[in-house]
């Protein structure tokens, strides 16, 4: 391993401002080996964060806009018929790439996400009669505005399970606000070179796969999801899946590698369970009439296990 | 002989009294020394009650005793009837009762009051004749009695008021070997780096663990960044040592004796290295 993931979460902070969580959670994404939703109002640096990533990496970078009139097809690729070469051919759609920004995700009807998740789940397209395996790394990252809802398709609830982690963008603090204006109004931003490649990608997921995780903390995470259908009944329809309790145990493992250890602590557990649970948990009305907020009711399951 | 540590039973003891159903007994007139116990457990018996040794003046006649257990723990009581054959004082010695204060977990011997009689004069016997010197010999005697109850009585009215004798925990005794809670901070933290450097194990790092988030008052919620988010900066020395249990905590077998080093050398640095 030339590099370390330090150095790629320094790279993306040099061009984004703040967002720090933002930063984190694309690049536990890409060492845990999944895929990234990102909820929050435009203009956020959402997809700048995804180029930025797909720069320092070396890897190639699409963006997908997703709109009502989108089609499968324009997402896997498509089938042509080639008139001079009197055969069909394959075009690959955009979705081959390392780095892939589906922008409004919620914007397309079902059948266009499901044949996107069903890549991100899959790994790989079947267009006619051949199957094309997608690039590795290949991250994901979904956007959602949470503000216009009108004429949105709401991602059930087995599609949102794929995402290993869901991230609320927030607006940026005062100072961070300042910074930005300081930094993106004198120049042309400065463009983010190249500091780790796709095969470092692959050694650091095998490195993270290595990293300890002891008994306690594997019984802290299952108690950790179990309190998610146990408790606060009055505010959570449904709890979390099984698929929850390996997503934090493969989030906390890269946690533990951004911090250079090869040992998990119940820090990194209580650190990525948030972005675990956050989408995978079924909050009904009550969390809004109520005025309680979905993140604080998590955070309540949270802190209601004992940590180990 | 005092019962071993082993023998005690676990008790709350909320009352041990001794009396007597009479206050002026009689000379070869029966009457009855009453013990009552109280404890807070339902038991099937006190195993560790010492009846008082009676006085040579005094013969037991028979024993009788009950247990009785309800919601509010248990009471026991023995009735000894005995009977005196001389007038007098009679000194009764405490009950006692060895037991483990369910309280604070310390052995104790709870005692009971003593008791003092004072026997008065016999029945006359039928066949007794009338004569002089037997009325004087009769006055005298009973001249001596109310002169040793009104001694007595003054000598009880000297004395401070004492509250009522009920349950009076003794003098600690020795046979139980109880641990002592080290005083200080620094105390508790040579007890864990003696215990961690005679047994390196993950176990006792565990319960070295327990101890140090209870001294920076950790709850069972708290995180490690939640407790040094909490502690003061120039606790320097506190957080090494917390972040050095924590590693040793939940880090591999292969790393665990290196971690356990790390934390002997962090408890030398607050506790003081041994000597």
């Amino acid at each position: 391993m030339s590099a370390s993931p330090r150095v790629l979460a320094d790279a993306l902070q040099r061009t984004i401002v703040g967002q720090q969580g933002v930063v984190e959670a694309l690049i536990l994404g890409l060492l845990a080996n999944g895929h990234v939703l990102l909820e929050g109002p435009p203009g956020l640096a959402k997809t700048l964060a995804c180029r930025a990533l797909a720069a320092a990496l070396d890897g190639e970078f699409k963006r997908i806009q997703f709109t009502p009139d989108l089609l499968p097809s324009d997402i896997v690729g498509t089938r042509i018929f080639d008139q001079h070469e009197s055969r069909f051919s394959t075009v690959l759609g955009p979705v081959f790439a390392n780095v892939v920004l589906a922008d409004e995700i919620n914007r397309a009807p079902a059948k266009v996400q499901s044949a996107l998740l069903e890549a991100m789940q899959e790994r790989q397209v079947t267009i006619g009669p051949q199957t094309h395996v997608l690039p590795d790394p290949f991250l994901v990252m979904a956007t959602m505005n949470p503000l216009d809802a009108e004429g949105t398709y709401a991602l059930p609830a087995a599609q949102m399970d794929r995402f290993l982690i869901k991230v609320d963008v927030s607006y940026p603090s005062r100072d961070e606000e300042l910074q930005i204006l300081e930094r993106f109004a004198v120049a042309q931003t400065q463009p983010v070179h190249a500091v780790a490649t796709l095969a470092d990608v692959c050694a650091w997921r095998e490195a993270a796969h290595a990293i300890h995780l002891d008994a306690k903390l594997k019984r802290y995470i299952v108690e950790l999801v179990a309190a998610t259908r146990e408790r606060e009944t009055q505010y959570v329809d449904y709890g979390a899946s099984p698929r929850a309790t390996l997503a934090i145990a493969h989030l906390a493992r890269a946690k533990a590698l951004i911090d250079d250890r090869d040992f998990v602590l119940p820090d990194d557990v209580r650190a990525v369970a948030p972005l675990a649970l956050r989408h995978r948990v079924g909050f009904n009305f009550r969390v809004t009439t109520e005025n309680v907020g979905s993140s604080r009711v998590l955070d309540r399951l949270i802190a209601s296990v004992p940590v180990p | 002989m005092p019962a071993s540590a082993q023998d005690l039973q676990r008790l709350t003891v909320t009352r041990l009294t001794l009396s007597a159903n009479t206050v002026a007994p009689k000379v070869e007139g029966p009457f009855d020394l009453v013990v009552t116990a109280h404890v807070r457990e339902r038991v099937m018996g006190l195993r560790n009650l010492d009846l008082p040794i009676l006085a040579s003046e005094l013969d037991v006649l028979g024993d009788e005793h009950s247990l009785v257990s309800d919601a509010n723990g248990t009471t026991y009581t023995e009735d000894i009837r005995v009977v005196a054959h001389h007038s007098g004082l009679i000194t009764i010695a405490p009950v006692t009762l060895d037991a483990i204060d369910a309280r604070d977990g310390r052995a104790k011997r709870y005692s009971s009051n003593s008791l003092a009689l004072v026997v008065g004069g016999g029945v006359l016997a039928a066949t007794q004749t009338f004569d002089l010197t037997g009325v004087l010999f009769a006055a005298l005697r009973w001249l001596l009695i109310l002169a040793v109850a009104v001694l007595l009585v003054r000598l009880l009215a000297k004395r401070p008021r004492k509250p009522p004798p009920a349950v009076v925990p003794a003098p600690q005794p020795a046979p139980v070997p109880m641990v002592r809670p080290a005083a200080t901070r620094e105390e508790r933290l040579r007890d864990a780096r003696t215990v961690l450097e005679a047994e390196r194990t993950r176990q006792n790092v565990l319960r070295i663990r327990t101890i140090v988030r209870e001294m920076v008052g950790a709850s069972d919620a708290e995180t490690l960044a939640d407790v040094l988010r909490r502690l003061e900066p120039e606790e320097r020395l506190m957080r090494a040592l917390l972040f050095a249990l924590e590693r040793a905590a939940f880090t591999h077998d292969d790393d665990l004796d290196h971690a356990i080093d790390r934390v002997i050398l962090r408890l030398n640095d607050l506790a003081g290295s041994p000597a």
